[in-house]
């Protein structure tokens, strides 16, 4: 029936109590001679009615309340600083800096290029390859893994986690003077098991910091698939620092961890 | 060191009403988000640009239906920046979707409704909620929990006024299915 095609936009309105009189008595007639109609709208209405008996078991969830007071703070930081873009201390900040999966699929299609090259040493081969790998490791971890841990774990908890390694990896002290903060470490996905793979948060930046045991390399910074990689040795163990972040940032960070770790 | 910002009488009352939303704000960040952590960073989020914008706030209108916005604005902006794989709603596809007649009534006696308020359990009701496609959720939560307007929810979700009475009508029904079918399948 036409009518009750035309009746559709009316439907939600009517049972809302929203329509005019002079449109509700045209629904009202048309649903005294169409049972379907009738019954569609009766579904409809008994559905709010429902909802709305039953609101208080809906609202049951409640904000937590450090949220509560995370959020009266939030007046005093807009106040102090009305046109930062910057966030308050989060919990737990992981989803913020997972980076897009277009970063995936560019690493995906590069493992498959490179592929061949896991079979060495990761360091037999040039620099650059060398590099290749940990980007696509930096970018896996970051973009798709979630790596269950907090932000600003303390380096020697983390340190705790790597005991696999068969070596031990120093970390820097006290991250956090050069605005970095540790999210965790994990075993490289290539290099056999024997390469640390640190991974930092730089100023909100994804970073990280691959350290390999018993190997050195001539120190150089390389752009490698849009990241940025700085290769150098120090007490016969080779160390890539990587982000996308521009060189200048990168020097000053390398520039820190050497220091910290002298 | 910044100086002590005097606060206008005003100021007070608009932060404890903002902040007196709180609840509602979060459950639909959880709804949103379907994380506890990611729904506290977007009503913290949230809280933090209406309290920046809050001289754009127009004294008079719904401060809750300007919050929600935010929040769905904010929401919509991370999903975005995330590159989500998320199934958008084509509308008018929707709209036109061919949809099967509900089911007649069965006793005369009973309607739809007395059935439903008294078989209705509220972890059923819930679950029911939370099984509705996100578009359809968000248009009847908005409508019959939150109560805003058709046209403040339009204004939310960034869709026509009359996708938001379609949507809240086909959401409805599928509640009502959903519902029965459990019922039928009780029987």
């Amino acid at each position: 029936m036409s009518n009750c095609k035309k009746l559709e936009p009316f439907v939600t309105p009517y049972v809302d109590g929203e329509l005019d009189a002079a449109r509700r008595s045209e629904v009202d007639a048309h649903l005294c001679q169409c049972p379907p109609c009738d019954s569609r709208v009766a579904a409809e209405r008994a559905v709010r009615h429902l909802i709305q008996a039953r609101k208080v078991a809906l609202e049951r969830i409640c904000a937590p309340r450090e949220l509560r007071a995370r959020c009266s703070q939030a007046r005093s930081a807009a106040v102090a600083d009305p046109h930062a873009t910057g966030t308050l201390k989060r919990r737990a900040a992981l989803a913020r800096w997972r980076l897009p999966l277009r970063s995936f699929a560019l690493a995906a299609t590069l493992v498959l290029i490179v592929g061949g090259a896991f079979v060495h040493e990761l360091t037999d081969g040039s620099s650059r390859v060398m590099c290749a790998e940990l980007v696509v490791d930096h970018l896996k971890c970051f973009g798709i893994i979630n790596p269950v841990i907090g932000t600003n774990d303390r380096p020697e908890v983390v340190e705790g986690s790597i005991a696999s390694l068969g070596w031990h990896p120093r970390l820097p002290e006290r991250p956090e003077q050069a605005g970095l903060s540790l999210l965790g470490a994990r075993l490289c996905l290539y290099g056999k098991g024997r390469v640390a793979h640190i991974m930092y948060l730089h100023n909100g930046h994804p970073m990280s910091v691959f350290m390999l045991p018993k190997t050195a390399k001539p120190e150089e910074v390389l752009d490698v698939m849009g990241h940025e990689a700085a290769i150098w040795s120090a007490g016969g163990r080779t160390f890539v620092l990587i982000t996308r972040e521009p060189r200048r940032e990168v020097e000053q960070t390398v520039s820190y961890v050497q220091a910290a770790l002298r | 060191m910044p100086e002590p910002v005097k606060r206008t009488a005003r100021a007070v009352a608009f932060e404890a009403e903002a902040l007196a939303a709180i609840d509602s704000l979060y459950r639909t960040a959880l709804r949103l988000t379907r994380d506890p952590a990611d729904a506290e960073d977007l009503v913290q989020d949230t809280y933090l640009k209406a309290f920046r914008a809050a001289d754009r706030f127009e004294p008079g209108t719904n401060l809750r239906a300007w919050l929600f916005t935010i929040l769905h604005n904010t929401a919509r902006n991370r999903a975005r920046d995330r590159a989500r794989e998320s199934v958008a709603i084509d509308s008018e596809a929707v709209d036109r979707a061919v949809e099967a007649p509900p089911p007649g009534l069965r006793d005369a006696a009973e309607t739809p409704e007395s059935i439903l308020l008294r078989d209705t359990m509220d972890p059923e009701l819930q679950a029911a909620v939370d099984a509705l496609p996100e578009a359809f959720r968000e248009a009847v939560w908005l409508r019959d929990v939150e109560e805003f307007t058709y046209a403040e929810i339009a204004q939310m979700l960034e869709i026509p006024i009359g996708t938001v009475m379609s949507r809240i009508s086909r959401g409805r029904r599928m509640l009502f299915d959903a519902l029965n079918h459990v019922k039928l399948q009780e029987a």
